[in-house]
Order: C-alpha cells, then structure tokens, then sequence
C-alpha cells in the first residue's frame, strides 16, 4: 500500500468553490433548497448530498485587521478511523491500496453508529434511503489513477493529492514558508489524517473546526474493552456452568424423602 | 400432567416470560450479528444486514413492552429482597457453591432468582434507553450520543453473561424447573427442594392449586 | 488584454483594483498563485469591499467606490516625485518627450476642465502637439521643457497629494503610500508589474480614464510589452474579446475598423478619414494599412457579387454623432422608435442598468425574439413583476439555441487567445446551433427581399453565404468554414510581394488563403472577415486554434503550439517594448523576444524592426510611441478625478468641477425619458445616503440565465444579498441575514442581509461614508413567488429576488456609455421598516 494523502492548504484557497461543486457532480449528488442567511455559506453545513463543504468566516484579529478565513471541511479519512472501528457491516472501510475511508453504499445498514463516532462529525445519514454518506476520497477516481474530483477542479492548487511521505514534506515546507501562527492540521490527530490542513492562521480561530480530535473514549471502550468482553464473560459463564455442573452438580429435587406428596400415583 | 403436580405459574406469566426470553435471545443473536464483523453472517439469516438491523430494532420494541409487563407483573415477588431470610440465602449462595445441609427458605424466588429478574431488568432498561438514543442518533448531540454505544454494550455484557447463567440454572443445573415455564406445574418434590418457603406459604394460605383438585380459592392474583 | 493570464506568473507585484479574480476569475488565481509562490511575488489588493482576492493579497487598500483615478493620479505623482519611473523606457517609447501646444490648460489652471470646453464637449484644437514645418512634432528629449507632456503630467498629478487623495478616496494615507511604493517598485527594468481590472473600472462615467490612468503608470514604470506586465482586462464573459473582434459594439466593423458614418459617402472618403498618417519619419504605423482591411472585410461581405466602393454603399451607416450604445438603445425603445427586437443571447430585463426602463420599453416593440437556451426575464418580461400582460402589445418569439458544447465553435477569451471547441451533445429538443438560426433568418429574410423588393435590398440579396449546405429542410451550419472566412482568401490570381522581403514574390491562385494580414490587398482581390484574425487558418496546418500543443521553449508561458492569438499568433502584444534601444531585453531573465544576431526569437515580435534601427515599438500609433498624452479621448489627454454622477459627497476636493464634464445626461430636457431619474447630483440626498455598487459571485455568470437553472450553483448562492458593514447594520438596526429593501432613485430590490466587517465605512474628508454592494445575477423568473403557468419551467432550486439593476442609473461612461454600476447612491433599511 501508498498511503497517499489530499492536502488543503488555505493560504491558496479563494473559495471559488469549484471543489464543491466537482464533488456534486462527480458524486451525482441533489442539490437542496437552500436561502442566504448572511453568509455565502451554503449548504449550511454537510448533509447527505453534500460530501464537502466551503467554511467562509470573517475574522478580526486583535490588531482590528479584517480576515476572510476560507476552509475545507470533508472526511478526514483517519488512519484510526472511528468509523471503522464501530461499522457493523464492514461498509466503512480502509482503502487498502490508500489508506483512505472509503464507504460501500451497499454494505451500510443505516445504523448511524459512524455518525456518532466520528471525531470530526462527518458522516451524515439520509432518511429516504436509510444510509449514511460521507467524502469517501473518490474511490472511484483514485482507484484508476486519477486524483479525486475536488483536486481536479482547484485551479490554485490549494488542494493536493499524493504519496503520504511526500505530502508530509510538502506541507511542512510550506508551513515554514507562511511563518507565523500556519501549521498543518490533521497529521497530528489519529494516527495521521489522509485528508489534512496546512492552516495559515492559528488552528483556534477557525469556526467549527475540532479542537484535538481523537477517537473517543466511548469508542475505545467499547469496541476495546466490552466488546470482547461481552464474549470473555458469556464464555465464562458457561465454562462456570460446565465446572459447576461437574464438580459441585446440579440440584436435584429430594423424591424419596417427600412426605408431603398426596395421592401417590 | 400428573396428579399432584402444583400450578407454579399461569399462561399469561409463561406468555410474557417467553415474549421476553425469545425477544432477548433475538437481539442478543441480531446484535452479535452487527457488532462483531465475524458474525455478519447471521445477517443472511435474515436477509442481509439491514433486515437484521430492523429486526433488532424492532424486537427491541417488543422486548421493551415486555420487559415493563414483567416488571408490573413480577416486581413485588421477585423485585424485592425480603430480610432476613434473603440474606441467610446469599450467605450460604442458595448451596449452589458449596454443600449446604439447610438452604435457608425463601419466597417464591430466591434471592438468584431476584438478582437475576433486577439485573433483567436494570441491564434491559438501560439497552431500552441507549438502544431508542442509537435508533435516532441525530436527535442529540453527538457527544452525548456516542456514549450510548459503550453502555449499550455493557448492557450486553451483562445481559448475554445472565443469558447463560439463566439457561443453565432453568434447565440440568436444576432439574426439574423446565415445566415451570412450559406447563406451568411443577413437581410438589422440586418445588419443596428450590422452593419451599413460598410452597409453605401457598398451603397455608390455601392458595396452592394442585392438578386433580379443586381450586381451594380464587384465582391466581398476579395481575388482578 | 496585451499579455494573457498565465502571464501573471511573470509578474513581481500583481495589482488588483478594479477586479476580484479570485471570485470572477478563479482560474487566473492559479497564476497569480504560481507567482507569490516561485517568484515572492506580491499581490496588492484595492477594492471598497474586503474580497476574497483581499484575502489572499499581501496588501489590501480599502478605497470608496468611484475615485480610483485620485487614487491612481496620487501614484504617479508618487513614481515621479520618487524618480520611480523607467526613465529610458518612458523618453524612448512613450510620448513623454513630446511638446504640447502652449495654449493647452490643465483642469488646475482652469476650474477644472482641460481646455477647450465648450458647451458640454471639449473642441481639442489646444489638445495638439507642436510641429516644426515639416509637420513632425516637436520633442524635448530631456524632457524639461514645460510644455513637454512629461512636465505636464507632472504638473497635472502634482496636486494629487496623499493627504488630498485620502481624503477623497478614504484610503488612509499609509495604506496609499505602502501600495505606491510597492508597485512603484516595478520600475526597475529586472521587475514588472501588472493590473487586473474588470467591470470595477469600466463601470464608471470615467471608466475609459480609469484604465488609462493605469495605462499610464505602466508605462511609466516600463511594464507594457514585457513579460509579467501590461494592464489585464479581466474579460466578464469567456467570448467577450472574440466578440469585439467581431463588430460586437456600434462604433466598430469587425477588427476594429471604425464603423463609416453618412457623412463619409464613398469607400474612398472612409478610407481618407479613418487611415491615420504620421510625418514620424521612423514610425511603422501600422493602421496605414487600413484600406486593405476596410476592402478585405467588405469582400468577405459581398465576394465579387458587387464591387468595392458598391459594397460600401450598400452596408448600413451611422448617423453622424449618433450613439447607438446600449442606455441610447432602450432609450430610444422606450420612446417607442424600433419596431422590433432581437435578443440574442442577453438577457436585459437584467442586465441593462436601470432594468425597469428597460422592461418598459420592452412593451414598446410590436415583437420581440428572445433566442436564449431558457426563457428569462426578458422573453416574460410582459408578465413579469408590476405588468400587466393585457396592456403589452409586444409579441414574443422563444427560438431556444444550443448550449455551447452542443455546437461547435471558436471562442477568443481574455488573452486574445482563439481556441477552438468541440461539439459534445447534441441540442436539446427543437434547440439549434445560432449559426443554422441565423441562417435560417437570413435565407428568409432574403427570399422576402427577392420576392418584394425593398430599400437596398442588395445589401441582404447580394451577401455571400458559404458557410454550410442545406440538409432536407435545414440549412447547416459550419463554422470551419467560417473560420476560413474570417482569415481570408485570395479572390483571383494574383502575383503579390513579400511584405516582409523586397524583391521576394508569391503567386497566389483564387481561393489560396491568405497567409498573414501583412499580404491583404486593397483592391478587392483578398477577403478577411476579421483581419486581425488572418494567418489562423492555413492551408497545411489547417485551423491554428485548433492545436493542443503545450511546449513552452521561452519558459515564460508563452506556448506559441497552443490554439492561436491575434495578431500572427503573437502571445505579448508591443512586446518590442520589452527590449531596448539595440533589440537586448530589459530583463534577461525574462526575454520575450530576444534578437540572436540574426532574427529575433521567442514571441512573434511586435514592432521591434531590426535592432538599432530606432523603430518606436508602439506599431498601431501613428506617432510610433504609447500615449502618457491622449488627446483621442472626449473627456480629456490625463484622467482627471470627477466624482460619481452619484455621489455621497457635495463638492469635488479636487477642482470646482465635481462631475466628467462630458457625460451624456439622461435627465436633461430632450435627451431621455421622464424614468431618467438621478439622486445625489448636485446636493446629498438623505433618501439615499449610502454608496451602493454592484459585483459578482463564483457562482453566477452575468444575469444568472445559464447558472440560477443549474441547482448546484443556486443551492451555492440562492439569492440576491446586500453586504453591509458591521457599522452601518448597527445604525440601521439590521441583523445578519435579515430581509431588506436596497432602494435607490429609480427601484428597489429584497436582499438578504450579509452583515460584515469587510465593508468598513470610509472617512471622506471627516464625514463618515457608507458603502454597501450587491450581486447582480439575479432575476425573478427563477423565483418561487412568482406565478407559474401550466407548463412553466421551474428552477429545481429556487432563487430569490431581482435584478441589481434595477437600482443602476441611466449614465455612461464619456467614451463608451457603459453604465455607472459600481457607484451610485442607495439606501438599504430592515424589510416593512421605512
């Protein structure tokens, strides 16, 4: 396997959009209805037929120096992916020759388990088809060689797609290159993101961005602690069973000594 | 049916009992289907995952209105340890572990019995809850919701473990206490061995039914 | 554009004012990125609004809407106080050195109009150079004379102090002196410079001086002609160059010919007016040629069916003084004087400034043809918003054409790069491609006239036609054939010398194409339907635009293999600027054309001559040398600042002069109609205190016919929104996302609110001045409110609100009309709160 690993770099981005729109048409997904409620973002955020979405955000530093801050938001595409980690069906999945997410529509049962476990909330479900959909780095692209459809519509190259060594280099080159508060975002976080950030400013400031995401807790324990421990104690019971019932026996009702059986037979 | 044979439960008991029983065996059977990759292929059984994953859901519902009749039903028998002779039960572990020349007389259901029923109950309360939480996820935020998982998991911990306790104690690890829950009689000799507290009381309250008598008085009250 | 946007690579410091190329060009950003990334280059960004190109600027200015020629004139006083300017460059091939009559005034010296104006219009004869008696001007190449146009630039710039210029354009003086000093800074011949400008400059009634103002630095600073440089017209639709090549616009046959008047009777009299002449005694100038284009063009009209001067007769002729642009157009409309109307491919109802104007004078004509992909505002415009369909007597003909990938064409995009594309789906429905439309029209129309007669009938009877055949009922078609029309042909055998070689001659046999320009003729024996584009078609290699080949031998991005651009596939226009004096380039480094001792290399050079023989590269001016003095233009040789027609202010800082002296009002007795109606002339108006001024978004493209259909795009940008500052919601008492009205003199139109620091209110000479602006893509046909007709289309996602349009007043530009859009005064308040 090459791990290979898309990298968004905001200092290029302008948010022309193009990347969104590639991953509508790529994917074939609905447009919803939507109105301008004071900002050009739109969809308001990710949904079902909206694998990858714009961030458009003002911002104004201490020094009262305005900023459009402009950010991708799609899978992260985890190398510890939670996702994975709870889908009961096997329809998330490691891309074996990537190392990306990818989600195999057929396989999903609608369980909503991934929704809950993704450390960066991504998966969405939809009600009318009873699945859960997410960026699955265009499976069907990167598969056949070709980079996935938001890197083939970025016309500034601020998305990027590659080899993860490379991509690493790459993105730490250029946060030396910004200076200042830029860093790279993603590769620090569950065990590496193959979807990751070079990040101008400080990671803090951008809106709905995940602080320190990791794989929860919750998840750890239950697919690390209970689940085979729903299977260590059942086993243990019925190896207790078997050692009682061998050594202690079973507990036989006292016939010959009872005197209060009336009618005989 | 021989004669002498003392009624130990009526049908509407045996009904719920099983409703529950068959109810739970199902989800902990669909439920291992979806949370172990291995077992997916229970899934087949009932015609691919998502049909497994309707059939939990669905048998929760049933397993839940099953769950809160039992508890109407069995709650004051078995839901509450009567002291001191429940104690004097516990300290002796009901002489399943070690002989035991007296096993202290209990109620209708020894205090193994009432563990059992509240940790049911308990375990099953909580699947109930984080399993309607997990049905609709997106209602709550997902920190909160995320932690459904593990304690649905717990739940299940407990509950599949008791499964099997439940199946070994109700059938050779006390023979004789099958027909409890088929036929509903029960042989006075076993009853006297597991039960003999409660059989006491029944006599003198002159409400034991046996098979080939007359009725000494009204009907069973569980659910009057 | 003199250059092409992978040019902006070249370029040290990109300056974008008057453009967001990262919203309306997102493409060119691959360039300016490729720029900051392998060269350090900067981007500077000036613009009201804190726009998505300010985002990725290294410097971004905020100036008010309307004053950019303040803001522009305070840099070159700063580039020549500074000796910023490229002295060799600026004494060799501009006119700097040139002397101007004595009796000519700056607007300083005379309240603020140049001299020479008089009722409403400038009489130039002051404008003049002084000659000797041979008639060549007079020149000072030490540039001290007083009279030379250097000093006068100098002169006039010099009142455009930073103090001053802040105070009109509420840039604060820092900001001002940061951005001159860093694009000032390509003047050096190893840096260049470039400007991207779109609507934010033409859109103005000084819109033409705005570019020339920055026509001017570039020449000062030497950045015309070399790579990385120029002034970049952002071009607002993909075809809109190949357009104007094409006779798009009144003024101009196809390749800029001058369109003839009826005062000039005769192909001869044409000839004599429009073919300049110069006494320079080194200068090519090259529009000396203009007869053999003028004779070429009227035998691609008429082929050997008529002769020269015949053929002149028979095409239409405009009036003289006449304006035939788009405000005079629906002006006239509305007064009820056409009868009919085509609108093919636009979409005014939208797109014209002051849309209700417009779609009144819609309901003037007895019909109307919309040829659109899909219905629009204009084809229902009878029962649109406020009309009643029973009182229009309009009658309305849909002809639905096919997409641009549903035929097969040529378009020629901002960089005079014609590329050829491909059909790849077949039309929809009845859908055709424009060509078998018009063809269809015209083979009718001429039956008609063969039929019935009429007045110059042989204007229409006597066209050629080659461009396609006729398939059962249709006609078909082929734009091959009129690429090859538009290069040319030879129409007899002919026998022609090598323009580029004395002595040298070619045979040439009927129905050769012509190879280049350079061997048009004229008298009557070649055709050209463009001659710029002559030299695109050729006989062996077949249709140049065609090519797809990448290799990049000057590593400047130049790629002569790919497609073609006019002139002779020269990618750097004046690009003989780029070298000096002896034909070795400013920069080394970036050498468009360099000479090898021998023949010149790299571009197809541009009035380079051979080196050392002191040819002025500015090849298409008669004087040889690029204009620092323009006395061509009507409202003045240097830009001078006026204020908005519009304005929030009551005087201009500047003169006593507030408005360009010489703009067309509408409101004025006689001139437009009683809809002609202006707010914030003379005094403020408090009913519209705010400036208001109109854009774009990634998203739509022009009045959003093609893109508020597509659901993608209207679920990105649902609808009409007004950006307002933080400070002015505040004052207003309008939350993020909230309804409004934004109203102006002349209409209104609901917007969403979008609440943000990045319209900051400027300090204009100690007032405090608010600018809001609004996109303008959209239109009510694609609402849900609106009422549908069985059988009515419905957008999958709808959009809300109207045209921004409708608030744009009825005035242009001095030079071209193009409507002020990007400075007018409104008002936006809460919806249902007055």
């Amino acid at each position: 396997m090459t791990e290979k690993i898309k990298l968004y770099d905001d200092s290029k981005c302008t948010a022309c959009r193009g990347c969104q729109l590639a991953c509508k048409q790529w994917n074939a997904l609905a447009a919803s209805q939507t109105e301008n409620r004071g900002t050009y973002q739109n969809p308001p955020s990710l949904n079902a037929n909206t694998f990858l979405l714009i961030h458009y955000q003002d911002y104004v530093d201490k020094e009262g120096n305005v900023k459009w801050l402009f950010r991708k938001e799609a899978c992260m595409h985890c190398t510890d992916a939670a996702c994975v980690t709870v889908c009961p069906s096997g329809a998330l999945h490691y891309n074996k020759a990537t190392g990306t997410v990818g989600l195999d529509h057929d396989k999903c049962i609608g369980c909503k388990e991934c929704v809950a476990a993704c450390p960066f909330e991504i998966p969405r479900w939809d009600a009318a088809t009873d699945k859960v959909y997410k960026c699955d780095m265009c499976e069907s692209r990167i598969m056949n060689n070709m980079e996935p459809a938001c890197v083939k519509a970025c016309p500034t190259g601020a998305l990027s797609w590659g080899p993860k060594e490379k991509m690493l280099k790459i993105a730490a080159k250029r946060v030396e290159k910004l200076g200042g508060n830029a860093t790279t975002y993603g590769d620090k976080y569950v065990k590496g993101t193959h979807f990751m950030y070079v990040l101008k400013e400080n990671p803090a400031i951008y809106a709905d961005i995940h602080k320190d995401p990791s794989v929860p807790l919750s998840v750890t324990l239950w697919k690390g602690l209970l689940k085979p421990l729903s299977l260590l104690a059942a086993g243990g019971v019925l190896g207790g069973a078997f050692l009682h019932y061998m050594i202690h026996g079973p507990k036989y009702p006292d016939l010959p000594k009872d005197e209060n059986t009336e009618g005989g037979k | 049916m021989q004669k002498g044979y003392v009624q130990v439960t009526d049908s509407y008991e045996r009904i719920l009992h099983w409703m529950l029983a068959i109810s739970c065996l199902l989800l902990c059977v669909t439920g291992l289907g979806m949370m172990f990759q291995t077992f997916n292929f229970i899934g087949y059984l009932f015609g691919g995952l998502k049909s497994l994953k309707l059939v939990h859901n669905f048998t929760g519902l049933v397993f839940a209105a099953s769950l809160i009749l039992v508890i109407r039903m069995w709650w004051k028998e078995a839901g509450v340890f009567v002291f001191p002779e429940d104690l004097e039960w516990i300290k002796v572990a009901g002489g399943y572990l070690w002989h035991v020349d007296k096993v202290p007389e209990t109620g209708k259901y020894n205090p193994g019995q009432k563990l059992f029923f509240l940790t049911v109950v308990g375990a099953g309360i909580l699947m109930i809850i984080t399993g309607l939480i997990m049905w609709f996820p997106t209602a709550l935020p997902a920190g909160l919701v995320r932690w459904m998982y593990p304690l649905h998991a717990l739940g299940f911990v407990a509950i599949f473990a008791f499964f099997f306790i439940h199946l070994y104690l109700g059938t050779i690890g006390n023979p004789g206490t099958v027909p409890a829950m088929l036929t509903g009689w029960m042989d006075r000799a076993v009853l006297k061995k597991q039960h003999p507290g409660w059989l006491k009381e029944m006599e003198h309250e002159g409400k034991l039914v046996v098979y080939g008598e007359e009725k000494k008085s009204g009907a069973h009250g569980h659910h009057a | 554009m003199t250059n092409h946007w992978v040019d902006f690579k070249n370029s040290d410091v990109i300056l974008i004012m008057g453009s967001n190329p990262a919203s309306n060009h997102p493409v060119s950003w691959k360039w300016i990125q490729h720029a900051v990334d392998n060269r350090g280059s900067k981007v500077i960004c000036v613009d009201p609004r804190f726009t998505q190109s300010a985002s990725k600027a290294h410097l971004y200015a905020p100036l008010r809407s309307g004053t950019d020629i303040a803001f522009l004139g305070g840099m070159i006083k700063y580039i020549i106080d500074n000796k910023l300017y490229f002295e060799e460059y600026v004494k060799n091939y501009t006119n700097a050195a040139f002397l101007v009559n004595p009796a000519f005034k700056l607007p300083g010296d005379n309240k603020g109009v140049f001299s020479g104006f008089t009722n409403g219009k400038y009489e130039k004869d002051t404008w003049s150079y002084q000659t000797d008696g041979a008639g060549v001007i007079r020149k000072d190449p030490t540039m001290k004379n007083p009279n030379c146009v250097f000093q006068l630039l100098k002169k006039h710039y010099s009142r455009y102090t930073p103090q001053l210029v802040s105070k009109i354009c509420g840039t604060p003086v820092d900001k001002l002196i940061e951005v001159y000093k860093l694009y000032g800074s390509t003047g050096r011949p190893d840096r260049a410079g470039v400007d991207l400008y779109a609507m934010g400059w033409t859109q103005h009634t000084v819109g033409t001086q705005n570019i020339r103002t920055m026509c001017m630095i570039q020449l000062l600073l030497g950045n015309m002609g070399v790579a990385g440089g120029g002034v970049a017209a952002m071009r607002g639709e993909s075809n809109v160059q190949g357009s104007t090549d094409h006779g798009l616009l009144f003024h101009i046959w196809p390749g800029y010919l001058g369109t003839p008047s009826g005062s000039l009777a005769t192909l001869k009299a044409y000839n004599e007016k429009r073919t300049p002449k110069t006494k320079e005694a080194n200068s090519l100038n090259w529009w000396k040629n203009f007869p053999k284009y003028s004779a070429s063009f009227l035998r691609s009209m008429y082929g050997m069916n008529m002769g020269l001067e015949e053929a002149y007769a028979a095409l239409p002729k405009v009036d003289d003084g006449a304006n035939y642009s788009w405000l005079s157009l629906f002006d006239q409309m509305y007064k009820g004087k056409f009868t009919g109307f085509f609108a093919w491919g636009m979409n005014p109802a939208c797109s014209g400034a002051h849309s209700n104007k417009v779609r009144q004078a819609l309901g003037k004509v007895d019909w109307m043809v919309n040829v659109n992909l899909f219905d629009n505002e204009t084809g229902s415009f009878w029962r649109g918003p406020g009309m009643d369909p029973a009182k229009i007597k309009t009658e309305v003909f849909m002809l639905p054409c096919a997409a641009s990938i549903e035929k097969e064409g040529s378009i020629a995009n901002s960089g005079r790069l014609q590329q050829w594309r491909y059909k790849a789906v077949n039309p929809v429905g009845d859908s055709l491609p424009d060509g078998d439309i018009m063809s269809e029209i015209f083979f009718k129309v001429k039956e008609l006239y063969e039929k019935k007669g009429g007045p110059h009938k042989e204007a229409i009877t006597r066209l050629t036609w080659p461009y396609g055949k006729m398939a059962g009922k249709h006609f078909h078609y082929d734009p091959r054939k009129v690429a090859a029309e538009i290069n040319g042909f030879f129409l007899a055998d002919k026998k022609v010398e090598n323009p580029t070689k004395k002595g040298e001659f070619k045979e040439f046999k009927k129905g050769d194409l012509v190879p280049t320009f350079a061997w048009l003729q004229d008298d009557g024996s070649t055709s050209s339907g463009c001659w710029v584009y002559c030299g695109s078609v050729t006989a062996d290699k077949g249709i140049l635009p065609m090519r797809r080949d990448t290799a990049d031998p000057t590593g400047l991005g130049l790629t002569p293999g790919w497609a073609w651009s006019w002139p002779v596939n020269r990618r750097i226009i004046y690009n003989g600027a780029s070298v000096d004096l002896n034909g070795k380039p400013w920069d080394p480094s970036r050498a468009v054309i360099s000479w090898n001792g021998e023949k010149w290399t790299g571009d197809v050079p541009d009035g380079a001559g051979d080196p050392g023989k002191g040819r002025p590269p500015f090849i298409m001016k008669p004087d040889g040398v690029a204009s620092l003095y323009g006395p061509g233009l009507a409202d003045g040789p240097f830009p001078e600042h006026y204020e908005p027609l519009e304005c929030p202010v009551e005087k201009n800082l500047l003169s006593p002069q507030k408005n360009n002296p010489v703009i067309k009002r509408f409101d004025k007795p006689g001139v437009g109609s009683d809809l002609d109606v202006y707010s914030n002339v003379g005094t403020c108006d408090p009913r519209f205190p705010f400036i208001c001024s109109t854009y774009r978004v990634s998203e739509h493209w022009q009045t959003g016919v093609l893109t508020r259909w597509c659901p993608w795009l209207a679920e990105m940008q649902p609808g009409m929104f007004v950006e307002i500052g933080t400070e002015l919601a505040k004052e207003k008492g309008i939350k993020n996302g909230d309804r409004c009205i934004v109203s102006s003199a002349r209409g209104e139109v609901e917007c969403s609110a979008i609440v943000t620091p990045r319209f900051k209110p400027f300090d204009i000479d100690g007032n405090m001045i608010h600018e809001i602006g609004i996109p303008w893509h959209f239109g009510w046909i694609t609402t849900k409110d609106r009422t549908y007709s069985p059988g009515d289309k419905k957008a999958e996602v709808f959009t809300h609100g109207d045209s921004a349009n409708l608030l744009v007043p009825t005035i242009g530009d001095a030079n071209t009309m193009i409507p002020e859009s990007k400075a007018f005064m409104a008002n936006v308040a809460k919806k249902g709160v007055k």
